[in-house]
């Protein structure tokens, strides 16, 4: 797995896993995953459908078993912790339903409110008005993207020093994304948060990303911060002599050729410098590079079948 | 001052938001003593971590550019003299993308240099300083 320098960080780790690995009969849906969300981290966890991301926040939540390995939240064991792991995350689960249909939405925030000591009512109301709730509306009858917005309530409104966000922004249109996200901006400025996301779409998150990791067929194939991704990875535009192949060391994570075979355009993981020389070396003329999107430079780390 | 952040752009965020706060200072809507919004402000507005801007501020705090007041807020340093130091600092910035921008287009130096010359003198002389073409520089 390709990792940043842990040391870079220093402080201590909120969440860790350790070759974490659970199957289901025989399927595996995560594969001795190796996760550290720094403390004060917003960690975004990337991959496809089914690629392992529901599942790990899960075991966080000691939801799921571990077949094998172990997960830590702020270093309590979650499968032997698990109560006071909770009391200490706020979480938004993947799935639109946070049961009660018959409760108002009001009613099933109270009695929320009424597991958490740090439950914040002022708070929970400003959440509300920002997120342009009705708390008098039953719980079952509103939409998907109300009942998000219902959760990220939830999660938020006892300011709990990790937050475990699946798929926040599902559901939600493009207004209510960037009022939600500036919301979180503020709660980070306000009170001390660890927060580790899930999405298949990192563009919707993109801006609040510090921390980036992708898995893959439950494998957490690459984890760095933000700013070492999008070092690491460059589109090149570069001109070859017919019939050239790239070298078989470079990890190139996509290729477009031109017509004639001349100039080749790809997107190769690696530091810039040795990258061109590399090209170079092997006979081809580098004439442009060009750094890319969080969300592309990510992709660039999954295997190039998962990307077409 | 406005911040603008392109999130293609390699460069952190952090040091956009320096570059920003430099650009600002140059252009005059930025002056000494000035008030810079709160780290929670600029972090709802850009909607990014408030560390980012946390990390941007101690960086220019420590490079005496602005300075912080307990309890009032972060300010422009009174002393400063954007003439100097961040000017250079700017235009060293934008030299370096236009460098890129040859480059990529399989230009020389001497070729871009002669060319900005007479395109400046085609469009009407010694071209101004200040303030529309230093503030519109982000693009690739």
């Amino acid at each position: 797995m390709i990792r940043e320098s842990d040391s870079e960080h220093g402080g201590a780790a909120a969440v860790t896993t350790h070759h974490l690995t659970k199957r289901y009969g025989t399927d595996t849906a995560l594969d001795a995953v190796d996760l550290l969300v720094p403390e004060g981290a917003v960690y975004v966890l990337i991959g496809g459908n089914g690629a392992g991301k529901s599942t790990t926040l899960k075991v966080l939540m000691n939801l799921e078993r571990p077949s094998s390995g172990t997960a830590e939240v702020f270093g309590l064991d979650t499968a032997l912790r698990g109560p006071e792991v909770r009391a200490q995350v706020g979480y938004v689960p993947e799935r639109h339903n946070p049961g009660y249909g018959w409760m108002t939405g009001g009613r099933l925030l109270q009695h929320i409110a009424s597991y958490y000591p740090s439950w914040d009512d002022a708070y929970a109301d400003h959440l509300i008005r920002g997120l342009d709730l009705r708390a008098s509306r039953r719980v079952g009858s509103l939409s998907k993207g109300e009942t998000r917005r219902l959760q990220l309530v939830m999660a938020l409104a006892h300011r709990p020093p990790l937050l475990l966000l699946d798929e926040p922004t599902d559901g939600l249109d493009p207004v209510v994304r960037k009022r939600t996200l500036a919301l979180l901006a503020e709660h980070l400025a306000d009170t001390p948060t660890t927060v580790l996301i899930t999405t298949h779409h990192l563009y919707e998150v993109e801006s609040l990303a510090d921390h980036v990791g992708v898995l893959s067929n439950g494998r957490l194939i690459a984890q760095m911060p933000r700013d070492d991704l999008q070092r690491t990875v460059r589109r090149y535009r570069i001109e070859v002599p017919d019939g050239w192949e790239a070298p078989s060391d470079l990890r190139i994570a996509s290729e477009r050729r031109s017509r004639t075979g001349r100039e080749i355009q790809c997107i190769v993981v690696g530091e810039e410098r040795a990258i061109t020389e590399r090209l170079t070396l092997a006979g081809a003329r580098v004439h442009e590079v060009s750094s890319l999107a969080l969300e592309d430079a990510a992709l660039a780390f999954l295997p190039a079948e998962a990307t077409r | 001052m406005l911040v603008n952040l392109d999130l293609h752009d390699a460069r952190p965020l952090y040091l956009q938001i320096m570059d920003a706060v430099r650009r600002a200072l140059v252009v005059g809507t930025l002056r000494a003593e000035d008030p810079l919004p709160s780290v929670r402000e600029l972090a709802a507005e850009l909607l990014i971590n408030p560390r980012t801007v946390s990390q941007a501020y101690r960086e220019l705090e420590r490079e005496g550019v602005i300075y912080v007041r307990r309890g009032l807020g972060t300010f422009v340093a009174p002393d400063i003299h954007p003439d100097r130091h961040e000017r250079r600092a700017l235009a060293r910035g934008v030299a370096r993308r236009a460098l890129v921008e040859a480059r990529n287009n399989g230009l020389g130096v001497e070729e871009l240099v002669t060319m900005i010359r007479e395109v400046a003198a085609a469009e009407g002389g010694e071209p101004s300083p200040l303030p529309t073409p230093a503030i519109r520089d982000e693009e690739q």
